[in-house]
């Protein structure tokens, strides 16, 4: 252990959130980014999506009980982060959190597309919490957007990189384009994962 | 920094852990997408007043059956920093070791007067306080009769600080045999909840549990 390391306080181990995350703690507000709250004057702005798909287990069953966030730039590109409070391109009614939980392992997450950021394609941080693991990381991004070609997950991750790319489904909901991906945690066409202790 | 991720470790004899670990070595994070992977959740406030005390329903009920407790502790990231203002979501089984959740359906009895749900928010200094039951084992897997031992959710988040855990108690008979346990290893130690004077608390069991969230992402900002 470094020097600097020894300092650090000992970390509280990480554990499965397990399979009864109560329903109770859901707000819908999370669930769905393009507006704040029903019944506000208040709305991202950005073009509005549908992010959907399957969490999959090692056995191509849906893993049920699965808790997603979601975290992601805002249209113009900007994060919102203690370090960008002041930013002029901040939407007001945009912080780019997001959270849900599927009961069946099937999801639907609804929000904007995400702008680029500097050297970056368009994509969304995706945290994955369920039964069984700790908590996984990985990012998805967008087959139509320009940029895929040189971004540096897609690179670093190579020939995986097409299980990181959400596919439009080839037509709108409510307004909203419908992008696609199935997240395989386990086994053939697992998702690649990342680790941001080690990185 | 590694050099290389992790390979994520299967909770021996936990079947969900078989089947959606991933098998891969977790990959790095390339430097230029580094501060992409800091998620920063927004302060929420979505607790209400009463849900600190899960020895009841509400305020105006009766307390649940089994032995009630009162948890206590300090939310730091690893530098030492208290985290305020984060929320803490805590769910934990009935004394009978029965979550209330419609997904449940192990046949254990319910009580009443128990949810087995709260949120509460750290203060300034990064402390928190809630009350519970203290929460049964259960037989997780009745075919090999291994149990998991007793154990209370809790869920973190506040900035970039996020962490999903679970308080052990201390001197459980099931604590050796359980999967994420066996994970943890020596670390184990360090989810246990530390007993105490209950001092004028109107609990029977009182315990601090100091948390502190890892990795670099909780001190980006910092």
């Amino acid at each position: 252990m470094s020097e600097a390391a020894s300092n650090l306080l000992a970390a509280t181990n990480e554990d499965t959130c397990g399979p009864y995350f109560p329903i109770y703690f859901a707000d819908p507000a999370l669930e769905d980014l393009t507006c704040v709250d029903p019944g506000l004057v208040a709305q991202a702005a950005g073009t509005p999506i549908i992010l959907r798909g399957r969490v999959l287990d090692r056995h191509g069953e849906l893993a049920n009980g699965a808790i997603l966030e979601f975290w992601q730039a805002n249209a113009k590109g900007v994060y919102r982060t203690p370090a960008t409070q002041e930013h002029e391109d901040i939407d007001p009614w945009f912080h780019g959190y997001g959270r849900l939980r599927t009961a069946s392992g099937a999801y639907e997450f609804r929000t904007i597309l995400p702008g680029a950021t500097p050297g970056r394609a368009p994509n969304i941080t995706i945290t994955i919490f369920s039964d069984g693991i700790s908590r996984v990381v990985t990012q998805v991004f967008f087959d139509d957007q320009a940029g895929n070609d040189t971004d540096p997950v897609l690179q670093a991750v190579g020939s995986d990189a097409a299980k990181l790319i959400a596919c439009h489904d080839g037509r709108t909901a409510s307004g909203a384009e419908v992008y696609v991906l199935d997240i395989v945690m386990a086994g053939p066409g697992e998702t690649p994962f990342f680790d941001d202790l080690e990185s | 920094m590694g050099t290389e991720g992790r390979i994520l470790g299967i909770g021996p004899t936990d079947n969900t852990s078989d089947q959606r670990t991933p098998r891969q070595r977790l990959r790095l994070i390339p430097d230029a997408a580094r501060e992409s992977f800091v998620p920063v959740v927004p302060a929420r406030y979505a607790t209400r007043p009463h849900e600190w005390d899960m020895t009841r329903t509400g305020p105006d009920r009766p307390r649940a059956d089994g032995v009630p407790i009162e948890v206590t502790g300090v939310v730091r990231t690893e530098s030492g920093r208290p985290l305020a203002g984060a929320l803490l979501e805590i769910w934990s089984a009935n004394h009978h070791g029965r979550y209330r959740h419609v997904e449940d359906h192990s046949g254990l009895p319910l009580d009443e007067n128990h949810l087995g749900l709260g949120r509460v928010l750290t203060d300034d200094a990064g402390c928190y306080r809630f009350w519970a039951i203290s929460p049964g084992a259960y037989l997780a897997r009745p075919d090999i009769g291994r149990w998991r031992p007793k154990h209370i959710h809790m869920s973190i988040s506040g900035g970039s600080s996020r962490l999903i855990t679970q308080m052990y108690f201390p001197d459980e008979p099931n604590n050796a045999s359980d999967p994420m346990a066996i994970l943890m290893g020596d670390g184990f130690e360090r989810n246990i909840g530390k007993p105490r004077d209950v001092g004028p608390a109107d609990v029977e069991e009182a315990f601090d549990f100091d948390i502190v969230v890892g990795g670099r992402n909780a001190t980006f900002f910092e």
